[in-house]
């Protein structure tokens, strides 16, 4: 394989990685919180479609992002009614989200199948794109992925260097601990769910607008469990995501470069590698937290225990 | 309303009660839990609340706290009236509440559990932050690390995060549910010491408590709850003894004084020798039938190793274990449900049942291969053994089909005794078999425990001195994974030293 | 708080059955109300889905072809959610069943269907089910979240589907489409209609599979030791350490024939329906089984009951389809719905929820109420 072979591979691999990272972190924050959502492959869809209709009707794809966005909000605030309000468990919660979720982006982009839209297009940055190789992988991106290099580093700041970010954390460890100082932990999860659920939005949008530039249906194509297998790869922490995201997007790059290239391997084994890849990095997630036998789980202690009413 | 005459020499300085409650009433359901309690709480003063489990102490402290409403009457703030729509709201009317189940979070700091939901802008310092909680326990004499992640430290030290909480928020009543549950008698005794200073320095402290001799040694002024009321409000220096205020308590000389008979000690049933490991550390001791052998000890010294260990949940990784007569491995090996080993763990409702089943199946859960044929189930069978259980302990409400969950407490846990002797055990393992019980369940399981020594050797695990010392015949104190002291109940002179060996002190 | 939540002590009785009519008229109304976005009549498309549901005997035969695979699928779901391990993997597994299977069928073609049948199913069984014994060795092994885990099989299965059937198993007669080769008679299950005289549309042999099942099920988790131990697990792993249950032993055994279910659940549909094996195969009902499970909160009867209702919903979807030109991802979001709308209502079933008066109007607690 030749040298520049190689970078097109790694900044492919980093235009796949943002809507992952993206995913990645809108469900960790909502995780710090408290609430498992499975729902993310859900949200990714209907975000991925909120923001295809509103860029193609609107032309701006400033405007299409955070149509996703906010679509991704309003259904993750619809987990946060069924669990939070209605104590559903989260688990199947999720999983109805995922259903209805795709089930509806589907059904509202069937007339749109196949039309293209603005979205968003590759700015080389003046001065760093220059760089000899890292110049070509990282600063010849688009807007989006530029705005992933800053998510971790604003997602960890938000946590641990905020008084908010510190009660959602207390919501995910104790929210009696945090009823007790003060604070109202439903709605710090309410805040977690809907503010990841941004996030996750932003991530879906990106696969309409910026990775394919058209509406086809299935484009989420299981980016959303891998987000939530990735927050357990990173430990729940910002940074780590960064790799997860970018080892699945290089995982992705390298399978479609593959197919593209005509190879004799069949498609269906290539398809696999993602999927597959998602199992290990969650066993050996899993054989690291044996090993190395610390006695406490990285997850945040609440996780996925519904707050039930008082008195 | 019924108003009560209380004695009026508590509130006659013209000083204005820091929080009055008015008349205040909370229902759940069919139970009344509070019923048209009036206290008021004075600045500088020590009022301890004196009552059972159930009595009703942590619903009117939960109200105080600003967790729910009351049902009828109202609380007073300084005069005023207040009606808290969360604990944000109590906590700034100044009143600062320690739970006797600490509300920390253990992955967090002190500095950050201390700072937690107060005002200081939105970005956070955590270097300042450090500074300031140093500052702040510096100044109160309660020594701890700002950095140090909380579930790393002792409860004597997690109780100073929590006080250091309220000390922060500069609370001007401070409510202490069960202080001293979880402390040594040292630890006790320094945070007594921090309460009179802080009463000295003019704020209201109330602690909750069911120990007499502790509160007759801190209390300025004793408050009597007994089945959602005050019976009775006094000074502490009104009161002779602890005797009296047992008597004050409950209305009548103290029932809790059980008939203990003689009984004939048999074989040998557990035999531990140099068991190390796990938390452990060179533990020996033997139990026979007939007697019951307490293990004494704040919590968290190796007590809960212990059980897992003779309960056959963790392996003993060096000395000797010989469960009635046989080998450790040999005994787990094969489980024998009738006239072996039962285990009543501490947690009656997250262990040792299921809340979602029946109370038929909960009996199944321990005596299933007795109702077996093969792979089929007599369900019919343990129904009528139920009803027999429910029937002779005494447990309400008597639906054999009602789920865990819908008993309370001492009720649970006297199904759990009926099903644990239903099955005939030679061995024993009771923990903390009358934490949160009300009197009469307490006697209950008492007489149960001292029966049961008839057919079997019993290890009592509590850190109940009381309950220890009348029902065992010999104590042993755990401190640090090591027994510190093993010796019958009748040796006055070990018995006097049971709170220096709790605290490791060996002479 | 204007509301007050209290914890029920009793049961509802017949308001159960009006929360969930309530939960599925509020889902069925949201999805007319996307029906109308989307330019279609609403309460009208509706009204059609019903008939095309319920309308006729035919559409009525269809449900209960439909319904069987959702109903075995769901079975082995519903095994394991009792002991809140979430298996997600049915699709996977449905998938796994319908190529070992196959494998029988392609290998034995000259078999007569008596014991080409068995073979089969044998087979179907024990693919799917160690399909299903991955996730749940991974979970004992290593802890690794089993819902994640049995997903991503279902994709890979799918993938390992379609691998074969694009590659060695790809019939050349077939003008390139992805299919094998058709089953020899002795490796399609017939239709009742003919061998019975009667006119019964698709439906077929393989309905007997469901009340066999169905009443092992039942039986197993009623009358059995190891079907009491299974509920006593679902409390958590603590207590099953407690009274010593065989927890390790029972994830791999609601796993294992959760996967053998679905597996079997694949083969019949691939044997009766296609005749060979296809991707097409391949309509979600490994998804539809778990919301059915969760419906009937996980008893047989109601998850017989249920699977139709929702195979029906699947016919009714299909007419629409051709109707209205609706897109058949309508019935993933009434499925997805209805499940939303079920679980909220499902809260009611455990809490009452009642006005509160205002402090002031609080009445003075009675002497004579005094416990």
């Amino acid at each position: 394989m030749s040298p520049e072979l190689i970078v097109a591979l790694l900044a492919a691999a980093v235009q796949a990685a943002a809507p992952i990272l993206f995913a990645t972190l809108g469900e960790m924050i909502s995780e710090k919180a408290g609430v498992l959502n499975l729902g993310v492959e859900g949200v990714m869809a209907i975000a991925a479609f909120a923001a295809f209709i509103t860029c193609h009707t609107t032309g701006s794809a400033v405007l299409g992002l955070l149509a996703g966005g906010f679509a991704g909000a309003l259904l993750c605030g619809l987990h946060s009614l069924v669990c939070q309000v209605f104590l559903g468990n989260q688990v199947v919660s999720g999983l109805a989200l995922t259903i209805f979720g795709v089930g509806l982006s589907n059904f509202l982009g069937t007339p749109y199948v196949g039309q293209g839209t603005a979205g968003f297009h590759q700015i080389a940055l003046p001065l760093l794109s220059d760089i000899p190789v890292l110049g070509a992988i990282f600063f010849r991106q688009d807007s989006m992925v530029y705005l992933a290099y800053f998510a971790p580093v604003a997602v960890w700041f938000f946590l641990n260097r905020t008084s908010l970010g510190l009660g959602l954390r207390a919501t995910g460890e104790m929210p009696a601990a945090a009823a007790a100082a003060g604070l109202n932990p439903q709605r710090l999860r309410a805040l977690g769910v809907m503010g990841g659920g941004f996030l996750c939005g932003l991530g879906g949008a990106y696969l309409s607008l910026a990775h394919t530039h058209l509406w086809t249906t299935g484009l989420s194509g299981g980016r959303g469990w891998v987000a939530v297998a990735l927050v357990i790869f990173a430990f729940w922490r910002p940074g780590r995501a960064v790799i997860g995201a970018f080892l699945f997007g290089g995982v992705m790059a390298f399978q479609l470069r593959l197919q593209a290239s005509g190879t004799n391997v069949p498609s269906s084994l290539l398809l696999m590698l993602p999927y597959a890849l998602t199992v290990i990095v969650l066993v050996f997630s899993a054989a690291r937290a044996k090993y190395l036998k610390t006695g406490r789980s990285a997850a945040p202690a609440a996780l996925g225990v519904n707050i039930e009413p008082e008195g | 309303m019924s108003e009560r005459q209380y004695r009026t020499d508590i509130s006659s300085v013209d000083v204005l009660p820091q929080v009055r409650l008015v008349d205040v009433s909370k229902r759940f359901g069919q139970v009344l839990a509070n019923d048209g309690i009036s206290l008021s709480i004075m600045p500088g003063r020590i009022k301890a609340l004196l009552g059972e489990n159930g009595a009703g102490k942590s619903t009117l402290m939960a109200m105080l706290a600003g967790r729910f409403p009351p049902d009828g009457g109202h609380i007073e703030v300084e005069g005023r009236r207040v009606d808290f729509a969360s604990p944000r709201e109590a906590i700034a009317a100044g009143i600062g509440m320690v739970y006797q189940h600490f509300m920390l979070v253990e992955n967090m700091t002190v500095a950050e559990n201390v700072l937690l939901g107060q005002e200081g802008g939105f970005v956070l310092h955590p270097a300042a932050m450090r500074k300031q909680v140093g500052e702040l326990a510096q100044r109160f004499g309660l020594g701890i690390d700002p950095g140090a992640r909380v579930g790393d430290l002792s409860m004597g030290e997690r109780q100073r995060v929590e006080i250091l909480k309220l000390l922060y928020r500069e609370s001007h009543v401070l409510i202490f549910d069960e202080p001293t549950a979880v402390l040594t008698p040292v630890e006790a005794e320094s945070l007594f010491s921090a309460l009179r200073t802080m009463s000295g320095q003019g704020k209201a402290i109330v602690f909750i408590s069911h120990k007499l001799e502790e509160v007759l040694s801190l209390a300025d002024e004793i408050a009597i709850l007994r089945r959602g009321r005050i019976e009775g409000e006094f000074l502490a220096s009104d009161v002779a003894s602890p005797a009296d205020l047992a008597r004050r308590m409950v209305g009548r000389d103290v029932v809790l004084d059980i008939e203990r008979n003689a009984v004939d000690q048999g074989r040998q049933v557990l035999a531990v020798r140099h068991l190390s490991g796990h938390g452990l550390d060179d533990v020996s001791f033997d139990l026979h039938r007939g007697e019951i052998l307490a293990i004494v000890g704040v919590a968290g010294n190796g007590q809960q190793q212990l059980v897992e260990v003779v309960c056959g949940l963790e392996r003993p990784e060096s000395g000797e274990v010989n469960v009635l007569g046989q080998d450790w491995a040999k005994f787990f090996q094969s489980r024998d449900w009738k006239g072996a080993l039962a285990w009543i763990p501490e947690d009656r409702a997250g262990l040792a049942t299921c809340r979602g089943l029946s109370l038929t199946d909960n009996l199944l859960l321990t005596t299933r291969q007795g109702f077996a044929q093969g792979q089929w189930l007599e369900r019919s069978r343990a129904r009528g053994a139920t009803t027999d259980i429910v029937r002779e302990h005494n447990v309400q409400p008597g639906n054999i089909e009602a789920q865990a969950w819908q008993l309370s407490g001492g009720n649970l846990q006297k199904f759990v005794l009926g099903r644990e002797l239903y099955r005939e055990p030679r061995l024993m393992v009771a923990e903390q078999p009358t934490q949160g019980l009300d009197v009469s369940a307490t006697e209950a399981v008492w007489q149960r425990l001292l029966e049961a020594r008839k057919t079997a050797g019993v290890l009592l695990v509590t850190g109940d001195l009381t309950e220890a010392l009348t029902l065992a015949d010999r104590v042993a104190v755990m401190f640090r994974g090591r027994v510190m002291g093993l010796f019958p109940v009748t040796d006055t002179a070990q018995v006097e030293r049971i709170g220096s060996l709790m605290a490791g002190l060996k002479d | 708080m204007l509301l007050q939540i209290r914890k029920r002590e009793e049961s509802l009785g017949w308001g159960v059955l009006v929360v969930y009519l309530g939960a599925l008229a509020l889902a069925l109304g949201v999805c007319a109300v996307l029906l109308t976005l989307y330019g279609r009549p609403g309460l009208g498309g509706l009204a059609i889905l019903f008939r095309g549901a319920f309308g006729q005997s035919y559409s009525l035969l269809d449900g209960l072809v439909k319904a069987i695979p959702i109903f075995l699928c769901s079975l082995g779901v519903a095994l394991s959610f009792r002991m809140q391990i979430w298996n997600i993997g049915a699709e996977g597994q449905f998938a796994l069943g319908a190529v070992g299977a196959t494998f029988m069928a392609l290998s034995f073609p000259g078999l007569p269907g008596i014991a080409l049948m068995p073979l089969m199913f044998l087979a179907a069984m024990l693919a799917g089910g160690a399909w299903g014994l991955i996730p749940a060795v991974l979970r004992l092994k290593l802890g690794v979240s089993e819902i994640i885990s049995s997903l991503m099989l279902n994709y890979i299965g799918i993938l390992v589907l379609e691998f074969l059937v694009f590659g060695v198993w790809k019939d050349p007669a077939s003008f390139g489409f992805p299919m094998t080769a058709e089953f020899t008679s002795g490796g399609q299950i017939a239709r009742m209609g003919p061998t019975l005289g009667l006119a019964l549309g698709k439906l077929h042999w393989g309905l007997l599979a469901c009340p066999l099942a169905g009443v092992a099920y039942s039986v197993f988790l009623s009358r059995t030791r190891l079907g009491f131990e299974l509920a006593a697990c679902g409390e958590g792993e603590r207590v099953a350490r407690y009274a010593q249950l065989p927890y390790g032993f029972l994830v791999l055994l609601v796993m294992g024939l959760g996967g053998a279910l679905a597996g079997l659940a694949g083969s019949i549909e691939s044997s009766a329906i296609l005749g060979r094996l296809q991707p097409t195969v391949m309509v979600g009902y490994g998804y539809t089984a778990i919301v059915v499970a969760w419906l009937a909160r996980l008893k047989p009867w109601p998850i017989a009951f249920t699977s139709f209702l929702l195979a029906s919903l699947r016919v009714g979807v299909e007419v629409m389809e051709l109707e209205l030109q609706v897109p058949a991802a309508f019935g993933q979001i009434m499925e997805g719905g209805i499940l939303l709308c079920v679980i909220a209502g499902q809260f009611f079933l455990s809490y009452s929820v009642s006005l509160k008066r205002p402090l002031s109007e609080t009445p003075p607690i009675a002497k004579e109420e005094r416990a």
